[in-house]
């Protein structure tokens, strides 16, 4: 299990993953079973979602959702100096940590001091980012992913697919074949509800064994210094009421003021992500256990990571950080739908990976430099953006900061085109040119084999060799 | 449970109504109940469920409807929060498997079906999430419409805020493996709603 999941510390993106972006994609998109799966995701999201449109008024929560947001983020650090001292006043413990090296090696040395052995997590996009599995796995600790997609992913040992649904890209038979080589016996289920029943068991024994939950936090409410985490399994309740000590780690950006936003948040989450107006376990929490009570964790610990947040306040890029990490975008758009999130190497795929992956990385990394390119701009996730965010244009602009020699080279050829086309003289010689080399090259008609910018035409399809096209 | 709720002939309301409708939305079940006949509904429930053991909040509310009694008369083992069990059958592990955690919300929101538990001294976070089933005995007063207004409750800062507070809308289900909904996942299978009028 040591060597799953290996990156480099520092960056976002996975360090593991083979190839270029192109060649990622080319890949996913000839592999037929991941495609039926992703179908069939993206479809069952889309008719829960277009349900609580008609229903519930996702639509017209989304301008207050928007406001919240976008206040949160001019008042952040206030709002995280607030939530910093309630948290204290409750008896938990703040750290803030600058990167997610720095975050780990907190967590990793509080494992250590404390004696812990075996660390039991709920979904976290946040620790996933900052590699918190791999640093734990190298101080010798076992880790265990207890939510079940999640689980599956680390017996599997890829990377996560969906930020709500990590594991969407596997179906029923591959899952049952890796429960069987987890448990060393054939003696496994096949339908869902058996191997559903099996995972609880075995990730029970691994509650009783741990030492320290770790979560991620959806919301954290300054006012009351509370945490949220949403979840339907029940995993979470268990990791933040089961071991001795809990950590929470939590990107710098999730804070809102107070519970009147907190709850406007806190019902467009669900219905956003799962297509469902509840989700069905939020675990709010403040502090540990109180003196007085028989169950619950010790020591409470809330980790806020910036890892490059904090740098995008006040840019062109600052909406980004209203996400509510609810993947809406991902299940609406069309590349991701046909790829997956594992193309993206990064835990944040779909658009708001595209966009957000890079600028946390810098805009010098090669492995996230094209990520931005993931997208036709069509428009669908701006749209479906339960908080508003205009992927799109930010999409656009992180194409423009994106510099790699492929975009250095497109623009200088582009400039050149456009300076031929602009005047008539020039554009009348090239379209001669042109026709001349359309006719050399065609027969009966039409040209399949053509150099130059028409290269990429006839790779797949004919060009006519005259107008109107010859049938 | 029509029977039950015929021959307590309970008072129910446009609010209570909703609630059991978003409840059985949610996969979960409700009933209404007058307070002499809520203890006899909960066991029944239980005894019906196949539970043999119940694990019970420390609230008065469970002794003013004579839970204790009802269950024992049913046959069914009765467990007092804090419970001393050691972690290995807390989790269920070791033991019977059939067991009910029974919660006593401090409130709930009807247009979404869920029951807002506070830990304390007598109502620990794992009794509902730990258990096969779950039954939460629900004074109907304490029913709200909106979540908004359920937090704005909770939160309102007359007093120390909760260490925990849980959210809980339906029974524990994974939509991990192909995107269909299966009940049952880490938390409890089953979930059924006494409301107490
Ligand atoms: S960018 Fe919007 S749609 Fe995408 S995950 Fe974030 S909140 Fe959801």
């Amino acid at each position: 299990m040591s060597t799953w999941r290996r990156r480099d510390a520092g960056g976002v993106a996975y360090s593991d993953v083979e190839g270029t972006l192109r060649e990622r994609t080319i890949v996913a998109l000839s592999d037929r079973t991941l495609r039926g799966n992703l179908d069939t995701a993206a479809t069952s999201w889309g008719e829960g979602r277009d349900a609580m449109r008609r229903d519930h008024g996702l639509d017209e929560m989304r301008e207050r959702a928007r406001e919240i947001r976008r206040q949160n983020i001019r008042d952040l650090p206030a709002l995280l100096s607030e939530m910093q001292a309630k948290v204290r006043e409750a008896g938990g413990t703040v750290v803030r940590a600058a990167d997610g090296a720095e975050a780990c090696r907190y967590i990793t040395g509080l494992a250590r001091a404390r004696g812990v052995r075996v660390v039991a997590k709920s979904k976290s996009m946040a620790t996933e980012e900052i590699k918190l599995n791999e640093a734990l796995e190298d101080a010798g600790l076992e880790v265990v992913e207890t939510d079940l997609g999640e689980w599956i992913l680390q017996l599997a040992e890829e990377h996560p697919s969906h930020i709500i649904a990590p594991a969407v890209h596997l179906n029923r038979s591959q899952v049952a074949d890796l429960f069987r080589e987890e448990a060393g016996t054939d003696d496994v289920p096949d339908d869902r509800e058996g191997l559903v029943a099996h995972a609880r068991v075995r990730l029970r024994e691994k509650f009783a064994q741990a030492g320290m939950g770790v979560s991620g936090v959806n919301l954290g409410v300054a006012s009351t210094g509370t945490v949220c985490i949403v979840e339907n399994e029940g995993n979470a309740r268990l990791v933040t009421s089961q071991p001795r000590i809990h950590v929470a780690v939590m990107g710098m950006e999730r804070v809102v003021a107070d519970w009147d936003q907190a709850a406007h948040i806190l019902q467009v989450l669900p219905m956003a992500a799962i297509g469902q107006d509840a989700a069905n376990y939020v675990n709010l929490i403040t502090g540990p256990r109180r003196e007085d009570e028989a169950d619950g964790p010790e020591e409470f610990h809330l980790v806020i990571v910036d890892g490059g947040r904090g740098a995008l306040r006040g840019t062109e890029f600052e909406e980004a950080l209203s996400c509510i990490r609810c993947g809406a975008c991902l299940y609406s758009c069309p590349m991701w739908r046909s790829v997956g999130g594992q193309a993206y190497g990064s835990p944040y795929s779909g658009p708001i990976g595209a966009v957000i992956t890079p600028l946390l990385e810098g805009p010098a990394s090669p492995a996230s430099r094209d990520l931005p390119f993931m997208s036709s701009l069509c428009g669908a996730c701006g749209e479906a953006c339960p908080v508003g965010i205009p992927l799109q244009d930010l999409l656009v602009r992180a194409r423009a900061r994106a510099s790699s020699p492929a975009t250095r080279t497109s623009g200088l050829a582009f400039r050149a085109w456009s300076r031929l086309w602009r005047h008539p003289s020039t554009y009348r010689t090239w379209m001669a040119g042109w026709r001349l080399m359309l006719r050399a090259r065609g027969k009966a008609g039409w040209a399949s084999h053509l150099p130059g910018p028409g290269a990429g035409w006839t790779q797949v399809r004919d060009m006519p060799t005259r107008w109107p096209p010859r049938r | 449970m029509a029977a039950a709720q015929v021959s307590a002939a309970p008072v129910s309301t446009p609010l209570v109504e909703e609630l059991l409708a978003s409840l059985s939305r949610r996969k979960a079940s409700g009933q209404v109940a007058a307070a002499g006949q809520a203890g006899w509904a909960a066991a029944r429930w239980m005894a019906d469920a196949g539970v043999t053991r119940a694990v019970l909040a420390d609230d008065p509310l469970v002794q003013e409807i004579g839970l204790p009694d009802a269950l024992r008369r049913a046959g069914i083992e009765v467990l007092t929060w804090p419970t001393g069990q050691a972690k290995r059958e807390a989790l269920g592990l070791e033991g019977p498997p059939d067991v009910c955690g029974v919660t006593v919300p401090a409130l709930a929101v009807a247009e979404r079906g869920t029951v807002v538990l506070e830990a304390s001294a007598g109502h620990g976070r794992g009794i509902d999430v730990t258990s096969r089933h779950h039954v939460a005995l629900l004074p109907a007063d304490r029913i709200v419409q909106t979540l908004a207004q359920a937090l704005a409750r909770t939160f309102d800062g007359s007093r120390p805020v909760p260490s925990a507070v849980s959210l809980v809308s339906g029974p524990s289900r994974s939509s991990d493996i192909e995107k269909i909904s299966t009940l049952g996942a880490h938390g409890a299978l089953t979930e059924h709603v006494v409301v107490i009028t």
